[in-house]
């Protein structure tokens, strides 16, 4: 829906530059231009703004349209992970300074790597811990804040698999621009492999933990 | 104190006038001298803040630069935008308000002049906090230090309290003023000035101070609350407890996005005045374009969640942001329309003034055009927080205050001072500010748009392709800031040496060109009744019937030059 706004904000551009520079090639005093008398009255206003009106009423009524379009919850593919045919995937997305950490269904979890399975309606629910955070991967979804003590929502579906970097928007201290992320889109058996060796990972790193605390390494 | 001594202190009938010049201004309570303490202070800042911007753009020039630390970055966009709209935009606009409306109006000062002199020693006050915040710590939060980031958990030194000291100090003074200059321009009229007779600039002053009571007060409440989280334990934007972070957003929006709406209806007021003083006709649909800025005022302000899009807001409160953005597109479009309805078919007289007040009009329309865009519920998802974004708010603000409010300078600056600004150097000093907001921020829609580069970033990584767009900036903000000093200099030089201007060098139609150049300190001897919006060409037709032969009727109906 970006060429929409590019549309009126060029009419917009192109109008009033043209008239400028028409205005300042031919209507000069030293050139003996004489100024004419006001033309138009009151019917003239009620035109401009009847027509602005319609032009300002066009991109409201598109722009509800196309957003509703693009709000629509989009549903997994033949392609995509079987269990979230009906509901969609969902994974937490917390936002902290200055890393963004995920959440899966399993217990798992990742930090700055986001995998999600291909053809597969997704729902990020953002949250914060500290201070407000952007998510934005522009290639897959439109951007998000992750507010402390609310939830914010993004629904998307990747049809393609890859890596697409994404970055934080807004800012949130010294290591802003630093706070990045990465979503790899990957096939539903990739991404179940991927759940089960981080959940071994996360697993054997706490028994290691356990086993140090025990040992009386760690006190 | 003898009395022979007494008698000796008394010049010209008044006694003890005898303090140093700067004595005398700081310490005026006349509106005038309260005028030009804020125009030329205002005129500093943005000289500094230019500086501010320069280093940042520095840094951004090259990809992963090292030249500016995360926290010096941080600091100085702080600085830079606390500068640019606290200590540059609103007391230009407010200073240049304050001088010349209660001249127009036919004042012979202004109502509450204690007030004045409170609001700008407040500003002053404001200015030395921000400023002396160099000695310690400025604000790490960024140009809109939103909570919690700004909160006492996440920035533990001084800070944002300095910085909410500042702008609190500085905003109170504004509040002050507006409420000076509004019951001046409602109670001290000359005889038969009705308000369909108030010229437009003067009607903006009035709608702009309408604007400041309402926002001034509300950014006031917001500091309040957040200086009490900071340092009474409060927990207003607090998560938890029962705070909300997404309040600060909501209060601090109402300000900027009001403030942002005061500048451009400062910058319309003045290119009204310009235009129908340098066409040589009366500005089209005068009514009119008085209604829409006051309806840009008031929708303006009413769009704040503009700037939330992407917040956890309700999807209808988007749509609502969406519909008051959209609807602004009347009334900006209509007073444009009435503009360039004047120009084209007047006789225009290519001057400083005009010249200025044309490249305001066409950075506006750029920056309100990209704003569109900006609005539109989906589109925001993709373009909030890019450097569209950036680009956008400085073509309509640059657009606004800089090339408005030199607009404004050029074409009052021989009412102020006696004397006219030098027309060359002006000339050149706009095509080079021209040149320069073009190839400032026309790569920054593109880095946005299509790269989504993310603003207050302090730095941007290689391969990210946005690398010539940035560099190219950087470049353009560089030659911005060289036009934009050509034209300080023009002011500080032409004070002592530009060419002598009479009390009316234009033509004007209003009443300020009836005064003296400078004006006296009571304004006016006299006052001619007024019987129209234009009162001075009144007078001149008058006098040109009474000293005409009977066989020229045709003059009666042209104007007099």
């Amino acid at each position: 829906m970006l060429w929409i706004g590019l549309v009126a904000a060029a009419i917009v551009i192109v109008a009033v530059n043209g008239a400028l520079i028409y205005a300042m090639r031919r209507f000069r005093a030293e050139r003996g231009a004489a100024p004419r008398p006001a033309a138009g009255g009151r019917r003239l206003q009620f035109r401009v703004a009847a027509a602005l009106t319609v032009f300002a009423a066009a991109i409201f009524v598109l722009s509800v349209v196309f957003t509703d379009k693009a709000q629509q919850t989009p549903t997994t593919g033949a392609d995509g992970l079987a269990s979230a045919k009906v509901e969609p995937l969902t994974i937490k997305a917390t936002g902290q300074q200055w890393l963004w950490r995920y959440d899966y269904p399993n217990g798992a979890f990742s930090y700055y790597k986001l995998v999600v399975p291909v053809d597969t309606a997704v729902e990020l629910e953002l949250v914060s811990t500290d201070v407000v955070h952007t998510w934005d991967v522009d290639e897959l979804a439109g951007k998000r804040d992750a507010v402390p003590g609310k939830v914010n929502t993004i629904l998307f579906r990747a049809d393609e698999e890859g890596v697409y970097d994404g970055q934080s928007a807004t800012l949130s201290g010294q290591a802003y621009a630093a706070m990045r992320t990465e979503v790899d889109v990957v096939s539903p058996q990739a991404y179940r492999e991927f759940l089960a060796s981080q959940e071994e990972e996360i697993e054997s790193a706490q028994e290691r933990v356990v086993g140090l605390i025990e040992n009386g390494e760690v006190p | 104190m003898s009395d022979a001594a007494r008698a000796e202190l008394v010049v010209d009938g008044f006694p003890g006038r005898r303090r140093p010049r700067w004595v005398e201004l700081a310490t005026s309570a006349d509106h005038k001298d309260i005028g030009r303490i804020l125009i030329g202070g205002s005129l500093g800042f943005l000289f500094i803040a230019l500086i501010e911007l320069l280093l940042m753009r520095l840094q951004l020039a090259i990809p992963e630069n090292s030249f500016l630390s995360p926290v010096a970055f941080n600091r100085m966009l702080s600085d830079y935008g606390a500068t640019a709209v606290f200590l540059f935009a609103l007391p230009l606009a407010l200073g240049l308000f304050y001088y010349v409306a209660p001249l127009q109006v036919g004042a012979r000062g202004t109502a509450l002049p204690r007030l004045g002199q409170i609001g700008v020693a407040m500003f002053a006050a404001g200015a030395t906090v921000l400023y002396g915040a160099f000695l310690f710590t400025p604000s790490e939060a960024g140009v809109n230090p939103l909570a919690p980031l700004s909160e006492l958990a996440f920035l533990s030194n001084n800070g944002v309290d300095v910085w909410a000291t500042a702008t609190g100090l500085v905003t109170l003074g504004f509040v002050l003023l507006a409420v000076d200059l509004l019951t001046t321009l409602r109670r001290m009229r000359a005889p038969g000035m009705a308000w369909r007779r108030v010229p437009v600039f003067s009607w903006a002053a009035a709608v702009s101070c309408w604007l400041m009571l309402v926002i001034g007060p509300v950014l006031l409440a917001a500091l309040t609350m957040l200086m009490i989280d900071r340092n009474y334990d409060g927990i207003f934007f607090a998560d938890g407890s029962g705070g909300a972070p997404l309040l600060w957003q909501h209060l601090s929006w109402i300000f900027f996005s009001g403030a942002y709406m005061l500048i451009l209806v400062f910058a319309l007021g003045t290119i009204a005045e310009i235009v129908a003083a340098f066409s040589g006709r009366p500005l089209q649909g005068r009514g009119v374009t008085m209604g829409s800025l006051a309806a840009i005022a008031v929708l303006g302000t009413l769009a704040w969640m503009q700037n939330m899009m992407t917040a956890p807001i309700g999807i209808g409160w988007m749509y609502f942001a969406m519909l008051m953005s959209l609807a602004l597109i009347v009334p900006f479009g209509l007073v444009i329309f009435n503009l360039l309805s004047t120009l084209v078919g007047g006789a225009l007289r290519m001057r400083a003034p005009l010249l200025f007040a044309f490249g305001a009009i066409s950075a506006i329309s750029i920056g309100l055009g990209a704003e569109i865009e900006q609005s539109m519920v989906g589109a925001a998802w993709q373009l909030k927080n890019t450097t569209d974004a950036t680009a956008a708010t400085h073509f309509a603000l640059v657009g606004g205050a800089v090339f408005g409010g030199f607009a404004a300078l050029h074409y009052w600056f021989p009412k102020m001072t006696g004397r006219t600004m030098g027309e060359s150097l002006a000339r050149i000093s706009f095509w080079t500010m021209f040149a320069g907001v073009l190839v400032a921020f026309v790569p920054l829609f593109f880095a946005g748009a299509e790269q989504g580069q993310v603003i207050d970033a302090y730095k941007y990584f290689d391969g990210a392709g946005v690398d010539v767009y940035n560099l190219i900036a950087s470049i353009g903000v560089l030659v911005l800031a060289i036009g934009i000093v050509l034209t300080l200099a023009n002011a500080i030089s032409s004070r002592v040496h530009g060419p002598e201007a009479g009390h009316d060098p234009w033509g004007g139609e209003s009443l300020e060109w009836f005064a003296l150049s400078p004006p006296e300190p009571h304004n006016f001897d006299v006052l001619p009744d007024v019987r129209s919006a234009r009162p001075l060409r009144d007078i001149r037709t008058a006098i040109a019937n009474r000293t005409q032969r009977p066989e020229q009727p045709a003059r009666e109906t042209q104007p007099v030059a």
